[in-house]
């Protein structure tokens, strides 16, 4: 699940970036970019964080 | 009657094509301009007789005059070109010392991390912390030194303001979306490669390693208690050399980042003077991937995940180290203008103030959120409060008026509050002294601030675009988007970058002391010797 959470979290600037080449209106790239942006925390806090969890040292 | 009205319209028109037609007054004789100086009207320049010069000068009104003035050629006298040349030089010189100045007011920063960091760890890692925050300096220094520089600043071209870094002209590009964007620099090897060995590419070098290091040390209080010594000396040399420069370079080297705006026509581009996301942000977003890989120190969470807090040892020094980074802060943001002589320069005094306003700001939003809370107006958390809104004002700084200061500051500092809380609360990721959010959270902020409060007063020209810097509450939203820009950069790629780096330290090396030596204290397993030795200390886990 780390490794997905760090896709997903690398997939949100690609998303973010490729907003540059697929719309030129302000609105579009601005609704991307912030889809490429949640994107990215949820991989960070939602799957990669959540997966260091299930085997935090205060759980042994 | 009709014919007198007829008359009278007639007169009125005729009038009329009269003014419009009327040859304009003669022109009133401009008075004469200044005659033209030339090299024989130097020779008359009265200075100081050297009879009175040797009685010696208390008031200092003799001494700076024109016979200070270096003579290219003493045969010929002072000349024309000896004045233009030495006041050309004296510009940049200004800019020089402003410059090295606030560099070195921004390495004493160090100290003050080091101290706010210790202060907030237990007595019994006190060495440890310390020589981690002393030697982060070194360790950075030399890695930015080998690579770093010439990744960030390496094509960043000439700075007029330091009388042009020309030798800094090698960026490597690539075509995105059919434009021609940097992605990092080639010229600054060992400040010999490239033609680097030049006095304005030192004073680039000195200013932009600080900040670097600045970064480095802001991960070095989230690993606190726990981080292994030879971990932290990879894991900072490899955000010296790489992370922190790469992102530097996109952003104020040249980079796609800041050529957003002339490429893409997203306002100036990424817009970041002093760094909220250049320096804060990669440093919290470090701190945040090295905090998940390391876990939690022992016994900072129950079985059932209910945060302990682990209270630091030394308030005193804590209160103090964020005076030392204020007063840094002084250097950081007003010496982000790379000088105070010339076009647009005289902003630092501006920069400053915003400073120091959102600051005040951010501890006042930070000590009445845990007044009105907890019941009482916590120390350490109204110390990173006054943190929190330094760094959120360290972005716009430059771009926002006084009253924009205080606000920026003020949201920064109740932000960092429920930051923390969210941190230990939700994600149970243990960051010591706050550093995720005091820097990375309020990093990220400062940056989106840039896209909502810059008042289109500073900034002609930025990132090649004309005009100057506005923000979504000034009429540009597109400014906005090329902020938001920046931060899925950070959150996407320097995340994921850092995290990588670290995750292959935790392979290679092992980030994480063992549970003895955790709960004994580092300092003597990990250094050799106790940071008080003359105190006797109870281990708790």
């Amino acid at each position: 699940m780390i490794l997905v959470g760090l896709l997903m979290t690398l997939l949100g600037f690609v998303l973010a970036l490729l907003s540059l080449g697929m719309t030129s209106s302000v609105g579009g790239r601005m609704v991307m970019v912030l889809a490429g942006i949640a994107l990215s925390l949820i991989g960070i806090l939602g799957v990669m964080n959540r997966a260091y969890l299930k085997n935090a040292i205060w759980r042994k | 009657m009709k014919r007198y009205l007829a008359l009278l319209i007639l007169t009125l028109f005729a009038a009329s094509l009269g003014m419009a037609q009327a040859p304009a007054a003669a022109p009133v004789a401009a008075p004469p301009g200044p005659a033209a100086i030339t090299d024989a009207d130097l020779k008359n320049v009265d200075v100081p007789k050297m009879e009175l010069r040797v009685k010696g000068d208390p008031d200092g009104s003799l001494t700076g005059n024109a016979s200070d003035i270096v003579v290219a050629d003493s045969k010929k006298g002072l000349a024309i070109s000896d004045v233009l040349n030495q006041v050309g030089q004296n510009r940049v010189a200004i800019n020089f010392t402003w410059t090295l100045i606030a560099g070195f007011l921004v390495m004493f920063m160090q100290a003050g991390f080091a101290i706010v960091e210790t202060g907030l760890c237990r007595a019994k890692n006190a060495n440890h912390t310390m020589m981690m925050n002393f030697m982060v300096y070194g360790v950075g220094l030399f890695a930015y030194y080998l690579i770093g520089f010439t990744i960030q600043m390496g094509g960043v071209g000439a700075v007029a303001n330091l009388g042009g870094t020309a030798p800094l002209n090698a960026e490597y590009t690539i075509s995105l979306f059919g434009k021609t964007v940097g992605l990092f620099g080639q010229h600054g090897g060992f400040l010999m490669q490239g033609g680097t060995y030049d006095v304005g590419v030192m004073v680039m070098f000195l200013f932009q390693m600080v900040f670097m290091d600045t970064t480095t040390t802001i991960v070095t209080g989230s690993a606190a208690e726990r981080w292994k010594f030879a971990a932290f000396i990879v894991s900072t040399f490899l955000l010296g050399a790489f992370i922190y420069p790469l992102f530097g370079n996109w952003a104020w080297g040249g980079g796609w980042l800041a050529t957003l705006g002339a490429n893409f026509g997203l306002g100036h581009g990424y817009v970041d003077f002093a760094g909220s996301g250049v320096v804060h942000s990669v440093g919290g977003i470090t701190a945040l991937a090295v905090s998940m890989i390391i876990g939690p120190r022992l016994g900072k969470f129950t079985r059932d995940g209910k945060p302990n807090a682990i209270v630091g040892h030394d308030i005193v020094l804590v209160l103090t180290g964020c005076f030392i980074l204020a007063f840094g802060w002084f250097g950081f943001n007003p010496g982000s203008t790379l000088g105070s002589s010339g076009p647009g320069n005289l902003r630092f005094a501006t920069v400053a103030v915003n400073t120091m306003l959102a600051g005040m700001a951010g501890g006042f939003g930070a000590m009445f959120y845990m007044w009105i809370r907890y019941g009482k107006p916590d120390a350490s958390m109204s110390g990173n409060g006054f943190l929190a809104g330094l760094v959120a004002i360290t972005a716009p700084c430059a771009f926002v008026n006084p009253v924009s200061a205080c606000i920026i500051g003020l949201i920064a500092g109740i932000l960092v509050c429920l930051s923390v809380e969210f941190v230990d609360k939700i994600l149970k990721v243990d960051d010591p002294v706050g550093a995720i959010s005091v820097h990375g959270t309020n990093g990220l902020f400062g940056v989106i601030a840039v896209g909502l409060f810059s008042d289109g007063t500073y900034g002609g020209g930025w990132g090649g675009v004309s005009g100057n810097v506005r923000g979504l509450f000034y009429g540009d939203a597109s400014q906005l988007v090329a902020q938001l820009m920046g931060v899925a950069t950070l959150l996407g790629f320097v995340f994921t970058l850092s995290f990588v780096f670290n995750w292959l330290v935790d392979v290679v090396i092992g980030q994480r002391v063992g549970a003895k030596a955790e709960v004994e204290g580092l300092d003597l397993p990990e250094m050799g010797a106790l940071g008080y030795p003359e105190f006797e200390l109870k281990a708790r886990a």
